[in-house]
């Protein structure tokens, strides 16, 4: 099935869900929906689109607000979802009751971003090392790392 | 007479241990390909043993992970004296592209003393090798 | 009783750091819980500060025996921010140095495969044999692993007739080579018993988990982007997708064989239909602002790429996500039910490029909560007393 339909297919099952829908190259297709329509969303998308299969999700600092890409993938079509929440108030549902693989996309989001998932059925740190500081979120763009000096055995310090 | 006998046993024969620190594997599987039947390393008496209190001689690689620093040196501490410390790689020598990163380190011998430096991204079997034989010179 | 076992971070098998807890009760499996972040080096932050030339360097070294494919991933996202069109022949010769990689790399695992099942003299022949193909890359390129062949707008070596024959001569011999490969599988009975049944995963859970790769490919679910969303050159060539239908180890293994013999297909085809003309075109030093997903099929899975850019000369976020990763939820149902002596196995049939993680075991008591740490050596040791006491199976058979 060609692009065009299938965007066609998507505008005519979401409405005005669908707050951004476009379809920048070939096999791309870039869905917006709000935060509480998420879980219909991709409910819809397994079931009718036979996008079965999250690729990751992809978070981004834009300053006051974080926004967050799904990559599904169909045999014939990339679909990413987006959707944005504000950074006062970071937190989004897991989707992990209609996805399973979910699970560790999103323990990184938590970790990286600071971002609270509700309802994530494993919410431990995924990647950062267990001495970590808490509240320190390292893909936020206000987030700088000074590096210690090394030490060199044997030479000038 | 029993230190000279035990220091060309040694010498003829240093069993190691691979430590893998956090790299991206490519000093690694050079260093396996050391093991193989174009680069032989077995025929200079060495062997790769699963356990540190076996081994002589540690190989490492990788810029350290903030995870994997004490173990690091809880598997140091574990090998038997008298140790050497071999830093494979550039990213075991300095961090090689991960310098800077909030979670390496910057190199092996920012937590344990390190003996030779094999250079090179990935370093070469050859390399390896001629690192390995080296040390044995010295001892 | 349960029995929780740690497998742990620095494992003298297997060459990265991961963490498993694998709660047993008996010899069987009941539960597993996977700790990663020991090689986590925070490169999606380093690769911000860094331009798009820097960045492919970057992304070559986040994995050394499938590096060409995440810096491929990377520079075909940002030649279609830039909008450029490198020229055809810079594209063939990307993509034969990325089949020759999947050579190199199914090899390597195949050498891992047969060292785990206890059949060291298969590692040592398909590792001898892995020389051919590294003479062949250190030739076009001037390096075994970590091929700096890539830039922004095509790659940066050319080939003449002379590496092009020595290219079809060595792909001849690995061709002869391989078959032998098919010989012993068929020849082996104890080779195959062992990894027949080992390590189940339905094609139900392969598709709900999200797997990729062969693992996903030996469980029956046709996926691979080469055809479902070919980039370049993928959709010129002739090659089929590889599959099997016994959801085990032994899929897993016939899978990456077949794909071993489609490569030598497809670099076959990419040598006699060498286009001439250039290698590359100039590329622009920013990019404008946009975004793209970039997906490549790396040996291990398919590994995806998410580039934004803000019209500077930096990207504004570069996500990364590797087929390893991807495959873990997968492993985490396959190692349930099963037996602690089968652990090394499971875990080397995924080809897990931990570059990403290391491992130990660690077997936890359940019930009393005692630890008791088992080397993977020593587990592996079990498994094969274990299997040469074992009957052999009689009905496990080598589908090729």
């Amino acid at each position: 099935m060609p692009d065009i339909e299938i965007v066609e297919n998507l505008k005519r099952d979401l409405g005005e869900k669908a707050l951004e829908l476009s379809n920048p190259g070939v096999r791309r297709i870039f869905l917006g929906v709000a935060p509480r329509d998420l879980l219909p969303a991709v409910t819809l998308l397994r079931d009718k689109y036979d996008c079965a299969y999250l690729a990751t999700i992809s978070g981004l600092d834009k300053g006051d607000s974080f926004e967050l890409l799904y990559h599904f993938a169909s045999p014939a079509v990339n679909i990413n979802l987006r959707t944005e929440i504000p950074k006062s108030a970071p937190s989004i549902a897991s989707i992990c009751a209609v996805i399973p693989g979910a699970v560790l996309y999103e323990r990184e989001l938590q970790d990286m971003f600071g971002i609270l998932v509700e309802g994530l059925p494993d919410p431990r740190p995924l990647v950062l090392p267990d001495d970590w500081p808490a509240g320190n979120y390292p893909l936020r763009k206000d987030w700088k790392f000074e590096r210690p000096q090394e030490v060199i055995p044997g030479g000038k310090s | 007479m029993l230190n000279k006998l035990a220091r060309w046993s040694r010498i003829k024969s240093p069993w190691i241990l691979h430590l893998n620190s956090g790299a991206c594997n490519a000093c690694d599987i050079e260093i396996i390909a050391a093991l193989t039947p174009r680069f032989d390393v077995e025929r200079f008496g060495i062997l790769l043993r699963a356990t540190p209190r076996h081994a002589d001689v540690i190989i490492a690689s990788g810029p350290v992970t903030r995870q994997m620093r004490d173990r690091i040196i809880r598997i140091y501490d574990q090998v038997p004296d008298p140790k050497f410390v071999i830093a494979v790689g550039a990213c075991a020598m300095s961090g090689c592209v991960y310098r800077g990163a909030y979670n390496s380190l910057g190199g092996i011998d920012q937590v344990i003393p390190v003996n030779i430096y094999v250079p090179g991204c990935p370093a070469r079997p050859d390399a390896i090798i001629d690192g390995v034989v080296k040390l044995l010179g010295k001892l | 009783m349960s029995f929780q076992i740690p497998i742990g971070p620095q494992h003298p098998a297997l060459k990265e750091p991961i963490s498993l807890r694998m709660t047993v009760e008996g010899e069987v499996i009941t539960g597993v819980d996977i700790r990663l972040g020991y090689n986590h080096r925070g490169l999606e932050k380093l690769a911000e500060d860094r331009n798009w030339i820097q960045n492919i360097y970057l992304t070559e070294r986040i994995c050394g025996i499938c590096s060409h494919s995440h810096a491929t991933c990377y520079v075909q996202g940002v030649e279609r921010l830039m909008e450029l069109a490198p020229p055809r022949r810079g594209l063939y010769i990307r993509y034969l140095i990325a089949e020759l990689e999947r050579i190199h790399s199914h090899l390597l695992w195949l050498g891992v495969a047969g060292h785990e099942a206890g059949f060291d003299s298969f590692f040592m022949y398909t590792w001898r044999d892995r020389e051919v193909v590294m003479d062949l890359l250190e030739m076009i390129s001037g390096n075994r692993v970590h091929y700096a062949i890539n830039t922004i707008g095509g790659v940066r070596r050319d080939l003449d007739a002379g590496q092009i024959a020595k290219i079809q001569e060595g792909i001849v011999t690995l061709r002869k080579r391989s078959e032998y490969y098919f010989y012993i599988g068929a020849n082996e009975p104890s080779f195959v018993a062992r990894i027949a049944g080992v390590g189940y995963l339905s094609k139900e859970n392969a598709v709900a988990l999200c797997a990729v790769g062969p693992v996903a490919r030996a469980s029956g679910v046709a996926r691979d982007v080469r055809k479902d969303d070919p980039w370049a050159v993928y959709d010129e060539v002739d090659f089929e997708v590889a599959t099997a239908d016994s959801c085990d180890v032994l899929g897993r293994v016939v899978v990456r064989v077949k794909e071993l013999l489609e490569s030598y297909k497809i670099c076959e085809q990419l040598l006699k239909s060498l286009p001439a003309g250039d290698i590359a075109v100039k590329a622009p030093r920013k990019a404008k602002p946009g975004e793209v997903v970039s997906r490549y099929e790396a040996p291990r899975g398919e590994n995806i790429h998410y580039i934004k850019a803000n019209g500077t000369d930096k990207p504004e976020r570069l996500k990364v996500r590797a087929p390893t990763l991807a495959n873990y939820p997968a492993t985490v149902e396959m190692l349930r039910k099963g037996f602690i002596a089968d652990i090394p196995l499971i875990f080397a049939a995924i080809d897990p490029c931990i570059c990403c993680a290391e491992r130990t075991v660690t077997l936890i008591a359940a019930g009393s909560g005692e630890e008791s740490v088992v080397r993977m050596s020593d587990l592996r040791r079990r498994a094969i007393a274990r299997h040469q006491n074992a009957p052999v199976k009689r009905n496990a058979v080598w589908p090729l």
